[in-house]
């Protein structure tokens, strides 16, 4: 393979390297110059956070063969804010609290930067559609609107730039007022490293064997072809745990490595460290694993059938968690009712899609102690599992959080950094595991999909009598969040409403599908949305208007909900005030409008999705001429 | 991940055949590649080695644009961003710039080119049924000779083309059709960076009075296995402008939605992209404003 000869302007400077003639613009930049700033967020031109200039021109840099930008000048996020001092765009960023995360904030500076370059007057409408290109997941996008807008006032002298300094807020107070995070300087510029832009010298990378199969036995793993490969370093299966193999949240009922069976598809089955990824890539296609496939099961109710397939030795029913709540007497309930109302809710699986792909680095420091950089949501836990996993003391190991480049919950179990310390140990080298947006979606966990029977007795009046849900989750093939997620959405079904009978069932089910962890809301989605629904729909049976029925039912101070917790003050029926005041509601039965509805075409409702600002702008200016 | 042992950027077409022939069997064309890279990849073709790349974006006759009285021609390199940069482009092809606007995004526009959106052949293409609706010819050249066809024959499927081995597509050809009005619709999961469920691509001409169509051009796709031209509705519109006529024009391809999937979705959204998108043109063709129900406009427009 010849090397290619590599020659740009990049960030104002020369740049001639040798580079492979397979990379993209993307790889070169950070690898090779290590200008972290831009990331790599999917791949696939999908999210924008690798948006750099080339001539001039805004592109994703992902797409770009290294080889089509042969001389050209290339500006990365670095360029923005080279001397230090941020750019406008960047202070605005900074000032509206358009950070969260971070991670695709050098990519949207890069996409804003580009469209008030194009357009240095360009619209709200026009400003959202050429950042089209560009994916965040923490703010929905209105505060980053709010700081292009900002910019542009500024550029333009519409605005002073004072604007862009920081409000004063009295010490101490400052709830309510406009504090600028502390941590937005170093996101606007791409300073900030997250574990995927961290490297370490003789740093080794990792890259992972997954399963093909649902369900099925490994007869044998023969790993001497991979490891007799150049450059390759050290593979592991779960052959090299030292310590007691499993971890979890609740029940420790995961391998580091799948350990006689896999029981989904995309587990772990063994890694690879080596002296780059394409040939730690090149050697897990030299790893033969033979399966048996087994009978698979993907349907929860399917599950619990007796006779149906087990994944686990210890949960012969496949049952993770039963979580049950009885107040009252909920047939007495339905015996005192007008109506009784019954459906049926499902809620699908849900990926948390921040927008750093899980990454890692490990290695064995100086002391012996094992150490793990990672984006850990729940870093003391895992310390510990990891500990008994490695059969070392707690003080020879060590997490490190690293920046979180968005996490919903889908970083709080410790799916990767076991492998990594096993190739720190076995290696004696750092080394660093980046996940592919694909091998994320495929291997983490997912928000619980769920099947909710909700049966509710209400009086004419609109007050709930009883309430006697059963819900069935698909927890997946491992146990992870699944508990705690069955006692969130038990504790909740029954929403903020004083409700005399209540029975509630969550049941957690082992599958063969991608395991279900911790999301955001922690249950209480899938409970709440078969209540709320239920809610509506009994409005309209009973002729009332859906706030009406819920203040009707409100809990009020002093409350003691159906687990007895006491709450001293309930802001419900406030916030159900607001709610309806802001949404502009048209008091009513909910089936009551029709043809009739008077809340579209106002000026502070949306009109349907659409593109083409741009043109009204150009429109707009040949008017003016 | 792709790979390869080499990657050329030819600036001659003979150079380019000369690559083609002495790496037959192991190269791959590449325009802006931005659709190759994510093909690449796991879920879809994995991991690829392709020994030679050949990059033909420096050939000049690939990036020659020439916009005529009766035809415009455009090098198969033409990224889809002229068509909203270009001025002379955007008048020319007046469906062209409503199109480009929903094809992926502002950076990817940049570097994609109409040739490669051609060859690619999706079901689900956007540019290629809006070229279609222009007209447009493909220019199929190789070593030995030149050849051209209609568009709507070179797509023969999904992923599927008339392209011969050895065979470069250089440029298209379209019809001039500047007193036309353009309209392109499309809808998918998001608004930017989303493969059609449906677009559509409508343009319409006008008598002087703005009261009688004179001529109307429509092509469909995501519907089915190719892009579709729809001469029949095209023949039916030709005569007064009036909201019944629409409205009959709009039921005319609701069965031509061959779709494996949400069938019954997408037929609604055929018909309702028949009105807004025959509307739309309509109006920037510079219908009397008398002719078009104002109902169906707010509805549709």
């Amino acid at each position: 393979m010849p090397d290619l000869q590599f020659f740009a302007t990049i960030n104002g400077r020369k740049v001639a390297r040798n580079a492979k003639p397979h990379q993209r613009l993307l790889d070169f930049i950070r690898d090779d110059l290590n200008l972290t700033g831009n990331k790599e967020g999917c791949g696939a031109g999908e999210c924008g956070t690798c948006s750099v200039f080339v001539n001039g021109v805004l592109m994703k840099s992902c797409l770009m063969p290294l080889a089509k930008v042969q001389g050209a000048t290339i500006e990365t996020v670095e360029a923005l804010a080279k001397t230090g001092e941020l750019s406008v765009l960047q202070k605005a960023f900074h000032k509206t609290g358009a950070s969260q995360c971070g991670y695709c904030i050098p990519g949207m500076v890069m996409a804003a930067t580009a469209a008030l370059r194009t357009n240095p007057f360009a619209d709200r409408e026009e400003i959202k559609e050429r950042l089209g290109g560009n994916i965040c997941r923490c703010t929905g996008y209105q505060k980053i609107f709010d700081a292009v807008e900002m910019a542009r006032d500024v550029q333009n002298g519409r605005l002073a730039a004072t604007a862009l300094f920081e409000d004063e807020a009295k010490e101490g107070d400052f709830i309510g007022k406009n504090v600028r995070r502390i941590d937005t300087p170093s996101k606007v510029s791409g300073r900030l490293k997250y574990a995927g832009d961290m490297a370490m010298s003789g740093m080794l990378h990792v890259q992972v064997l997954r399963s093909p199969h649902a369900h099925a036995r490994i007869v044998s793993i023969d790993t001497s072809a991979a490891e007799a490969m150049a450059g390759v370093e050290g593979v592991i299966t779960c052959a090299d745990v030292p310590g007691e193999d499993g971890f979890g949240v609740f029940v420790n009922d995961q391998p580091v490595m799948a350990r006689g069976k896999v029981r989904y598809v995309g587990e772990a089955v063994a890694a690879v460290a080596a002296e780059s990824a394409l040939v730690a890539r090149r050697a897990l296609s030299a790893i033969k694993v033979e399966y048996e496939p087994l009978p698979a099961v993907f349907d929860p109710d399917e599950a619990m059938r007796p006779g149906a397939p087990v994944l686990h030795d210890y949960a012969p029913d496949n049952l993770t968690k039963h979580i049950p709540i009885r107040v009252g007497d909920v047939e007495k309930g339905f015996a005192e009712s007008d109506l009784v109302v019954e459906e049926t809710y499902t809620t699908q699986p849900i990926e948390h899609a921040y927008l750093e792909p899980e990454a890692g680095l490990a290695y064995v420091d100086h002391d012996d102690v094992v150490t793990i950089v990672s984006p850990d949501q729940n870093i003391t836990h895992h310390r510990h599992m990891l500990a008994r996993i490695i059969a070392k003391p707690i003080s020879k190991v060590r997490f490190i959080m690293s920046p979180v480049g968005g996490g919903f919950g889908g970083k709080e179990d410790m799916i990767y950094q076991g492998m990594l310390a096993l190739l720190a140990m076995k290696t004696h080298r750092p080394v660093r595991l980046v996940f592919t947006r694909e091998e994320s979606i495929i291997s983490t966990a997912k928000r619980h999909p769920s099947r909710t029977v909700l049966r509710m007795g209400l009086t004419r009046d609109g007050r709930i009598r009883a309430l006697e849900m059963k819900m069935v989750c698909d927890g997946g093939a491992y146990g992870l969040s699944t508990e705690g997620v069955m006692r969130k959405a038990a504790i909740l079904a029954a929403g903020p409403y004083a409700i005399p009978n209540v029975k509630v069932d969550t049941y957690g089910i082992y599958t063969n599908n991608t395991p279900s962890g911790a999301f955001r809301s922690f249950g209480a989605l899938q409970t709440a949305f078969a209540t709320e629904t239920h809610l509506d729909i009994s409005a309209e049976r009973l002729g009332l208007d859906p706030f009406e029925i819920r203040r009707i039912n409100a809990m009020r101070d002093g409350a003691l909900t159906h687990t007895k917790a006491r709450l001293t003050s309930v802001s419900l029926t406030r916030a159900l005030n607001a709610l309806e005041k802001a949404s502009g509601w048209e008091p009513g039965v909910p089936n009551s409008r029709g043809n009739t509805r008077r809340d579209l075409d106002r000026d502070d409702t949306r009109p349907p999705c659409a593109l083409g600002a741009r043109f009204k702008t150009a429109e707009k200016q040949e008017a003016a001429e | 991940m792709l790979t390869c042992d080499e990657y050329i950027s030819p600036v001659s077409l003979p150079e380019a055949f000369a690559a083609m022939k002495a790496n037959r069997d192991r190269y791959r064309i590449v325009a802006g590649a931005t659709d190759t890279l994510p093909w690449a990849r796991e879920g879809r073709a994995g991991d690829v080695h392709i020994p030679m790349l050949i990059d033909v974006v420096k050939i000049p006759e690939l990036c020659e644009i020439s916009v005529g009285d009766k035809r415009v021609r455009l090098g198969a390199a033409t990224p889809i961003q002229s068509f909203l940069d270009d001025p002379a482009l955007a008048r020319a092809l007046p469906a062209m710039p409503r199109c480009a606007v929903w094809f992926a995004d502002d950076q990817i526009r940049a570097q994609a080119t109409v040739g490669g959106n051609i060859v690619n052949a999706s079901p689900a293409a956007d540019a290629t049924p809006c070229l279609i609706a222009h007209g447009a010819t493909v220019e199929l050249v190789s070593a030995t000779g030149k050849r051209t066809m209609q568009l709507q024959e070179f797509v023969t499927g999904p992923n599927k083309t008339a392209l011969a081995d050895g065979e470069l597509l250089v440029a298209v050809e379209c019809d001039a059709l500047p007193e036309y009005g353009g309209a392109f619709e499309k809808v998918g999961h998001r608004r930017s960076l989303v493969i059609s469920l449906v677009c559509l691509a409508a343009l319409i001409k006008l008598d002087k009075g703005g009261r009688n169509v004179e001529d109307a051009r429509l092509a469909i796709a995501g519907i089915g296995p190719k892009p579709l031209r729809l001469t029949e509705v095209e023949n039916f519109l030709r005569g007064p402008l009036n909201a019944e006529r629409l409205d009959a024009a709009a039921d005319m391809p609701v069965s031509l939605v061959a779709s494996r999937t949400r069938q019954e979705y997408r037929r609604d959204v055929v018909r309702g992209f028949m009105l807004r998108g025959l509307i739309n043109a309509a109006q920037r063709a510079g219908a009397d404003p008398g002719m078009l129900v104002p109902e169906l406009e707010a509805a549709y427009a």
